[in-house]
């Protein structure tokens, strides 16, 4: 492999917002995720736990409530009073519309999908009616007191429960007015001077509601009587969430503690009928506050404060024992955010509202590194980007007219030389854009092919500028040639979405990574797989490497060595030796012994082509500079926590 | 004998009088004296007559003048002031029309054509009754009902503006969306309350990223143990203190 020089780079300050709202859809097995900046993601459960799509958030869109409806729409609603509806083919914002209630705090679907409610703070509750294009306002229900902070609709849509400040009301649908009001104790470790604020409802279909509050209490009321059954203590602090399953025999509950409870229906004997809800098994798993639950039906999904996103499949409801039963937890992103301009030694950092440039410093022999920073505006060799449908990278300010047809892009990428700009739109077409002396002049666009844009657009770029290669559409990988201006050659489609795309310099094989972490490459002048790739699905990934959490983000080549392929993920990066053999199940993955302690016999024998190296971790991002450096953006996990809201106190024995 | 001019009738009087109600007094006075005094002006004409123009004939005896022709006179005097009135009149009306109908036509380049007013009126009362959500123009529905209520010019106008013939622009009131922001405000301050305002038990980063340290086998010191924000004033007067020092103890060890 050789000695390489790492400027190891931890400055990228890169702090993800705390998740606010997470909405399960069963049909499609996808998660909705919603962030405190108003960033929507949507994560393919299925495709690895894979994030397929993104809608970049903005302060005034503050989301406090998610939910799915019938046919795949998904509507938020926030603080700043307005339901928005989110077109997931387009990767845009289809409408918002403002409820006229003030800020909403709280959005609940209808067991049918097409009704839609709505809590809003002047304390009405807001039934909307889900047209095929818009909704449409019905009626207000019943004014109550204070604000309506959590909804729940009964299974039969007969019936809602709606959780306010001190009390919990349940209206009838069909009158529009309250028919019972139950009054929730305050005592919060035997005070009761702060208001118990109602944070979850979940109504079951035998009419008892569920409930859980500030004071950190789990209670039953039976919903026909409008009285209290049964009280569970659950935490010192708020509980802040409640998810209840499909078959509505188990539930989770969120605390702000970081502890996530899960209660069951179980029989009170082995073989009575009789049945109460136990709370069965809690989980620690964040660090601050739980902000939402979801109850799929193999798995408990939380998400809080400290942006991780768990999801714990349950070991009763899996079936098959093998790694699809582990917990996941997803901390960093699924997209690159750095880009890095080898020749100039530039790395470009992507955050939610600005970008940084910043040089690397040169190395001494320590391998220290220090960087400084710039003014940004130049633009290095390759600037893969993804921006939102706002605004356009630095580009606008210099540029004063751009092209009508760039509306908003989904990426860009500069050319080799950096003559040519290539975008992706959310429309599906790609654009190429000639760059000149502060003007652009549009040269060709290829519309997209029957089928939607479904999932991220990809672009990557040859070295030699002839080839182009986008992926997103469900029909595969396209390649287009730059020089004729046309498709090329289309590499079959696989049902799981692409994490990385990369053209090699010399030889112009297509690298593609998915998210299953299978690794194909494609000969573009030959327009085939090539030998290496065909062999290595013949045998088969090492099991090591199909059971890694997290995808690919980036591949790299070496200039002088075509043989050589540089990939990372979160925890690990890998060059691959096209050269050696593959290893199968039985020979160690990550090999342990460094290479100059081995002998010459044990060398021969345990060399494989994939040589993994672990020690530079969280890794956002890594790659090849030049013949003999390399540059790792590393994020260690305590530099995030450092900067996240206070979290509860615990009481710990001896401190 | 003097031969009395017989009295004219009231009527023509009367019907002069009808038509011009504006000057009866004048006329009526004139005429009092043709008719009060007919002697004395029948006599005072000639007399006058005679008194003007006959500066060199002293002695000759007064013209005669028939009453007819002196009637005649008086008629004609009466008809030329009629007529004068008349015209007057007549003038100032005309006057008067021409000023209404400039500021009909002034009011009339204020308004806009009937067309759009018609179809205005229309909208609004449709849009009243239509669910709030349906309209995108936030505010326009409370502006509807406001000028539901007084028809004015101008609201009209600034319905226009806001329910848009052309949708390319939206209009929003500011005084509502100071409204909406206040509203946004405390919401947000409820939840910051809620969660981490007094009362709630939280604990800051540094504490909980130590409380690791502390139970470790060997003991550690905490995630940041020094506190840089502590004493900045003592710290920038010390700063200033030592360069003033250093400058002076330059200027005493040069001499």
């Amino acid at each position: 492999m050789g000695e390489f020089k790492v400027h190891r780079v931890r400055f990228f300050n890169y702090v993800p917002s705390g998740i606010r709202c997470v909405a399960y859809n069963n049909q499609s097995n996808r998660l909705a995720v919603s962030r405190t900046d108003g960033t929507v993601e949507i994560y393919n459960l299925s495709a690895n736990y894979f994030q397929e799509k993104f809608f970049p958030g903005h302060e005034s869109r503050a989301t406090e409530a998610l939910c799915w409806a019938k046919g795949q729409r998904l509507f938020s609603a926030g603080l700043n009073g307005e339901i928005i509806e989110y077109d997931l083919q387009a990767l845009d914002i289809k409408y918002s519309m403002d409820a006229f209630g003030g800020p909403i705090w709280s959005m609940a679907a209808s067991p049918s999908g097409s009704q839609l409610l709505v809590g809003c703070e002047d304390g009405s509750v807001k039934l909307f009616q889900i047209n095929p294009d818009k909704i449409q306002f019905e009626r207000n229900f019943d004014r109550q007191k204070s604000r309506i902070l959590s909804l729940s609709w009964h299974p039969s849509g007969t019936h809602i429960a709606a959780g306010s400040i001190d009390y919990i009301s349940v209206f009838d649908i069909k009158s529009g007015s309250a028919v019972h009001k139950m009054l929730v104790d305050r005592q919060y470790m035997g005070v009761s001077k702060r208001k118990c604020i109602i944070w979850g409802v979940a109504f079951l279909s035998d009419g008892t509601v569920i409930s859980v509050d500030s004071a950190g209490k789990v209670q039953f009321w039976d919903s026909a009587t409008g009285t209290l059954v049964k009280t569970h203590l659950v935490a010192n602090a708020d509980v802040q969430s409640i998810a209840v399953s499909d078959q509505e025999d188990s539930f989770v509950v969120g605390t702000a503690e970081g502890t996530v409870f899960h209660f069951q229906l179980v029989s009170v004997t082995s073989n009575s009928s009789e049945k109460q809800w136990v709370r069965t098994k809690p989980f620690q798993h964040h660090t601050h506050d739980v902000r939402t639950v979801a109850h799929s039906p193999t798995a408990l999904i939380s998400g809080g404060t400290d942006t991780h996103l768990v999801i714990r499949p349950l070991m009763e409801k899996v079936e098959v024992k093998n790694y699809d039963a582990a917990l996941r937890k997803i901390t960093f992103p699924h997209r690159r955010l750095i880009s890095c301009s080898k020749k100039r030694q530039l790395l470009l950092f992507q955050f939610s509202h600005h970008l940084d440039l910043w040089r690397l410093g040169s190395t001494v022999a320590t391998g220290k590194t220090s960087g400084k920073f710039l003014v940004p505006g130049k633009h290095g060799d390759t600037l893969p980007l993804s921006k939102d449908a706002d605004h356009l990278l630095q580009l606008k300010t210099k540029v004063s007219k751009m092209p009508a047809c760039l509306r908003s892009a989904v990426q860009i990428m500069f050319s080799e030389d950096s003559t040519k700009l290539f975008v992706a739109s959310n429309q599906g077409s790609l654009h190429i854009l000639r760059l000149l002396e502060g003007s652009f002049k549009h040269l060709h666009t290829f519309q997209a092919q029957s089928g939607t844009v479904e999932s991220m657009c990809l672009l990557a770029v040859s070295p030699d500028g002839n080839w182009l290669a986008a992926s997103g559409t469900s029909a595969g990988v396209h390649v287009y040639s730059v020089k004729r201006l046309k498709l090329h050659c289309t590499v079959p489609a696989y049902n799981f979405p692409v994490t990385a795309l990369a053209i090699a310099p010399k030889t112009n094989n297509l690298v593609i990574a998915h998210s299953d972490q299978q690794i194909f490459e494609y000969s573009i002048p030959d327009k085939q797989y090539t030998e290496w790739s065909r062999a290595i699905q013949k045998q088969g990934f090492h099991h090591h490497w199909l059971q890694r959490d997290t995808p690919i983000t980036h591949i790299g080549f070496h200039p002088k060595r075509p043989a050589h392929i540089l990939l990372h993920d979160a925890y690990m990066f890998c060059i691959i030796d096209k050269s050696l053999p593959l290893p199968n199940d039985k020979t160690l993955l990550y090999n342990p012994l460094p290479p100059t302690n081995e002998s010459d016999v044990i060398r021969r024998r345990t060399a494989h082509a994939f040589k993994i190296s672990k020690k530079y971790k969280p890794l956002l991002f890594m790659d090849l500079l030049d013949e003999g450096t390399l540059v790792a953006v590393e994020r260690p996990l305590d530099d995030i926590i450092a900067q996240l809201p206070p979290p509860i106190k615990k009481k710990k024995f001896g401190t | 004998m003097v031969q009395l001019r017989p009295r004219a009738s009231r009527a023509p009087a009367s019907a002069s009088a009808m038509v011009d109600e504006g000057q009866p007094a004048s006329e009526e006075a004139e005429h009092g004296l043709l008719l009060g005094q007919p002697s004395s002006g029948a006599a005072a004409e000639p007399l006058e007559e005679d008194g003007d123009g006959d500066d060199d004939l002293d002695d000759e005896a007064p013209e005669e003048l028939t009453f007819a022709s002196a009637q005649a006179e008086a008629r004609a005097e009466e008809r030329r002031v009629r007529e004068t009135a008349r015209r007057d009149k007549t003038l100032l009306k005309e006057k008067r029309k021409r000023r209404e109908e400039l500021f009909i036509e002034q009011k009339k380049r204020k308004l806009l054509p009937d067309t759009v007013l018609q179809k205005l009126t229309t909208a609004s009362q449709t849009n009243i009754k239509k669910s709030p959500g349906k309209l995108k123009e936030d505010k326009s529905q409370k502006k509807n009902e406001e000028c539901e209520k007084g028809n004015e010019s101008k609201k009209v106008k600034e319905k226009i503006q806001s329910i848009g013939q052309n949708k390319s622009y939206l209009a929003r009131r500011l005084k509502d969306q100071d409204l909406r922001d206040s509203r946004q405000q405390a919401a947000k301050a409820f939840i910051q309350n809620s969660l981490y305002g007094p009362g709630t038990n939280r604990t800051t980063v540094n504490k909980f990223l130590s409380l690791n340290n502390k139970r470790l086998p060997v003991k550690k010191a905490a995630a940041q143990f020094l506190n840089n924000g502590w004493g900045t004033q003592k710290k920038q007067n010390a700063k200033r203190f030592k360069r003033r020092w250093m400058v002076r103890k330059m200027k005493t060890s040069k001499k």
